[in-house]
């Protein structure tokens, strides 16, 4: 179990397998529903995910190579592309500045 | 969910996997608008495009744009790309110098995978280098034994490359081209369908298409004005016709997110959007697997191919690369490709009947209404 502190997350990386496609799509979702939190939102590919992130986000296919490389920094699996409860419960944290265990 | 439990390694069998075929796409994906802007030439001014400028095309006699594009441009930029993976900007300049020695060493042949092995392996032996002798340097020589281990390193796998890997890759490819033309030919081909749509659901898209497709295709289509091995992995028919098929007969609580995930798939062309349906139901790669491979068998009867990757695999895409003057034929691979998994999913789902009988290890009911609560 790792936990999540919403109040300390500055940036947050969406990541998929090139960076290009799937995760740019849901990093533009996000940065609309995370602008007045202030959290800088970026997509990147699974094997360049930047070591300042603070919590990464992925697609749970993708989620054991992200693992490797994102080192201690959280890795929150989702299933679905279009509003997943785990994507869903991310962004509600860091709205809240609540803590959540994923 | 079990699923957020953390796995401690990235080291399981799929995971190498996906590295590898990751690392293979990784060199070609930033460079895609090189391939689109080389398709966009072609299709327009070579002699059977849609405004021949001699030129341009490079036909009568005229050197044109297209040749030196795809023999140079392109594997140039794969190559720097490739190195700079491995070591940055200085694993990008020796991947590139490295390049040239391939692409003169197999004249003729466009030297794609031959920069995708030279150049990576290029940079790491110079981060080799630059690592073992790293606090070695007295101070003020920093930047001549930088240029100059680049310099000669560079040279010296210009010149290698030149005798061995640019020869044995143009004997290679060689083979495949022959290869591929037996599987058009003999009508095998639609059987690439079993394993690259599986392997797509599992994330290897990318590594397919780019790390396998992309290339060889590349190398037909600048001898033979199109390829059909663009059109294996990029078909976005069979995700389409899986799509339609859960608007109007998946669980319920997920129909309402298909219509925008048709948008995002069929327009956008991002296929990853329908990979949690099929991850979710996993017996409907079979309606992918068929409807895929009935898009081949229509490309490979019609004799269709595209003249550059469809990148990412849209419609608007599809349509930009196809040859002039064989649009529907290809707007007809998309749609029998579209209408069997349609078909097939369909059938797979009792047509809305069989859903509540699922079997464990998919997601319930319940859990799926949550899902579509929280995206409302």
């Amino acid at each position: 179990m790792t936990t999540i502190d919403g109040s300390t997350v500055r940036k947050l990386v969406v990541a998929c397998d090139a960076g290009m496609g799937s995760s740019a799509m849901l990093a533009g979702t996000l940065k609309k529903q995370l602008k007045k939190s202030g959290v800088e939102v970026v997509h990147s590919p699974v094997a360049e995910i930047p070591a300042d992130a603070d919590v990464v986000v992925t697609h749970k296919g993708l989620a054991e190579r992200a693992r490797g490389v994102a080192g201690d920094t959280p890795v929150v699996p989702f299933d679905l592309f279009l509003g997943d409860p785990a994507v869903a419960k991310v962004v509600k944290a860091i709205q809240d500045k609540a803590q959540i265990d994923v | 969910m079990s699923e957020y439990t953390p796995k401690v390694t990235g080291t399981g069998a799929k995971a190498a996997v996906q590295r590898f075929g990751g690392f293979l796409a990784g060199m070609i994906m930033p460079n895609i608008g090189a391939f689109i802007a080389w398709g966009l030439i072609t299709a327009i001014f070579i002699e059977v495009g849609w405004w021949p400028v001699a030129q341009l095309g490079g036909f009568d006699g005229h050197t044109g744009l297209v040749g030196p594009m795809i023999t140079y441009l392109l594997p140039l930029l794969i190559g720097y790309t490739g190195g700079r993976m491995v070591h940055g900007t200085r694993g990008g300049v020796v991947g590139a110098i490295a390049t040239v020695g391939v692409i003169v060493g197999a004249e003729g042949t466009p030297m794609f995978l031959g920069a995708m092995i030279i150049a990576p392996l290029t940079a790491w032996l110079l981060k080799k280098f630059d690592e073992a002798i790293e606090g070695r340097v007295a101070s003020g020589f920093e930047m001549l034994i930088d240029n100059f281990s680049s310099g000669i390193l560079g040279a010296a796998m210009a010149v290698g490359g030149f005798y061995s890997i640019g020869p044995v890759i143009r004997t290679l490819m060689q083979w495949a081209e022959s290869g591929v033309g037996f599987l058009v030919d003999s009508r095998l081909l639609p059987l690439a369908s079993i394993v690259v749509e599986p392997g797509k659901v599992l994330f290897l898209n990318n590594a397919i298409n780019h790390g396998v497709f992309t290339p060889l295709g590349a190398a037909q289509s600048a001898d033979q004005g199109k390829s059909i091995l663009f059109m294996i992995e990029t078909n976005p028919g069979p995700g389409l016709g899986i799509l339609v098929a859960f608007m109007l007969f998946g669980p319920i609580a997920l129909r309402a997110s298909a219509p925008a995930a048709i948008v995002i798939h069929f327009l956008g062309g991002i296929h990853e959007i329908y990979f949690p349906y099929i991850l979710m139901k996993p017996r409907l790669i079979l309606a992918a697997i068929l409807g895929g491979g009935m898009g081949v068998l229509t490309n490979v009867i019609l004799g269709n191919g595209l003249v550059a990757s469809p990148a990412p695999g849209s419609i608007f895409a599809y349509m930009a690369m196809t040859p002039r003057g064989d649009h529907l034929l290809v707007l007809l691979s998309i749609l029998v490709a579209a209408l069997v998994s349609f078909f097939v999913a369909a059938v797979l789902m009792g047509f809305g009947r069989g859903e509540k009988d699922d079997a464990a290890g998919e997601l319930s009911d319940a859990e799926l209404s949550a899902h579509t609560k929280e995206s409302a």
